[in-house]
């Protein structure tokens, strides 16, 4: 296995890449709590693996979405695990994000010349609610139907432009088909490739500016 | 202008201007497109004699739109000799509201707004009253006014 991994990586260089960006120096005191966007990252990984699963499965359709959805929970093989997994760790990943910005915010992490990595973090955690908010409508059941319904009126309470906000956002008047086909599209394909890029750049910003040392 | 630098010049407003147009576009062609004003439509409910007399009754129907059939319903209030149509929708977030004949308020289950018999908030968050739905009564049939 390691000589066939040499020989792609003379080609490649892949090594060396990695190295620099997992073989740096750390600040002395290094806490459990610098942790945090690790396990938020590493639920990241598991949402990807689980929600490529599902894909598999999974009709966004206003007619065959539940009916896919309790099939995945009692025909498919493992459907019920694959689904737990990924609805606890779309719940776990919010929960480490928050723990994380904590972290970062009381170890004043964010101030310069971190700035702009703080900006992109935040972006990613917005975008992490958009999953979460796009993904929980995707069942299509009557809890999934009220939450979007509420959630989206939110918006329409922005004045002036808040209403074509929300048309925006649902694809029409009113919560239908077509919103819980924008929701997948968003949940499946614009958030996770924006959500990549924002995490690339997080972790090389990471890499180039380094730990911040405790206080 | 040394001609590098005019070329140069040339090609970012090029691909500036791409950018812009294929941003904006995108955003026309997300936007929904058939969104037009809903208008009121009046449907044959019930007969004159299944009124209430006094209190509140809850209709439910289902009427054809766009070939789709749309389940709907809303409640008829008889009050101190008037009657009137209330949509269920409550009006602070879009949930729909339920009569509850204990406290004699309608109630709504997402964030506890409540409202009297007539439709006025007397609790919680709604900023507005329900929505009254025009009634019409003719030839012993009730006629209600709905926006679709």
């Amino acid at each position: 296995m390691g000589k066939i991994f040499d020989w792609i990586d003379r080609r490649f260089n892949l090594k060396v890449v990695h190295k620099r960006f997992l073989k740096r120096s750390l600040p002395e005191k290094i806490t459990y709590f610098h942790c945090l966007g690790g396990a938020a990252f590493t639920s990241y990984l598991c949402l990807i693996v689980t929600g490529l699963l599902l894909s598999i499965y999974y009709v966004p359709s206003e007619l065959e979405a539940y009916d896919s959805i309790v099939k995945i929970q009692h025909e498919v093989r493992f459907g019920k695990v694959i689904r737990s997994v990924h609805n606890w760790s779309a719940t776990l990943f919010i929960v480490f994000i928050i723990l994380h910005t904590l972290r970062v915010f009381i170890h004043k992490a964010y101030a310069p010349p971190r700035q702009l990595n703080w900006l992109v973090g935040t972006l990613a955690m917005l975008l992490a609610f958009a999953s979460g908010f796009t993904g929980y409508l995707l069942p299509w059941d009557q809890k999934a139907f009220w939450a979007t319904e509420v959630g989206t009126s939110m918006a329409s309470t922005i004045p002036a432009i808040g209403k074509y906000i929300m048309y925006f956002i649902r694809g029409g008047l009113d919560v239908t088909g077509v919103t819980l086909i924008r929701f997948y599209s968003m949940h499946v394909l614009w958030i996770p490739f924006f959500m990549m890029m924002a995490l690339w750049v997080h972790f090389h910003m990471v890499r180039r500016l380094g730990i911040k040392r405790n206080l | 202008m040394d001609r590098r630098i005019f070329l140069k010049k040339i090609i970012k407003t090029f691909f500036f201007s791409v950018g812009i147009i294929t941003s904006s576009l995108s955003v026309l062609f997300i936007y929904p497109s058939n969104i037009s004003r809903r208008k009121t439509v009046f449907f044959d409910i019930l007969a004159e004699d299944e009124l209430p007399r006094k209190g509140v009754k809850r209709v439910d129907f289902t009427y054809k739109h766009k070939e789709k059939d749309v389940q709907t319903g809303f409640y008829i209030v008889a009050d101190k000799g008037s009657i009137l149509g209330l949509s269920p929708v409550c009006s602070h977030l879009g949930c729909l509201v339920k009569y509850n004949n204990h406290e004699k308020a309608f109630i709504c289950p997402c964030h506890g707004g409540k409202y009297d018999i007539r439709g006025q908030v007397t609790d919680g968050p709604p900023p507005k009253p329900l929505t009254e739905l025009p009634l019409k009564i003719a030839d012993g049939r009730v006629y209600v006014g709905i926006k679709v």
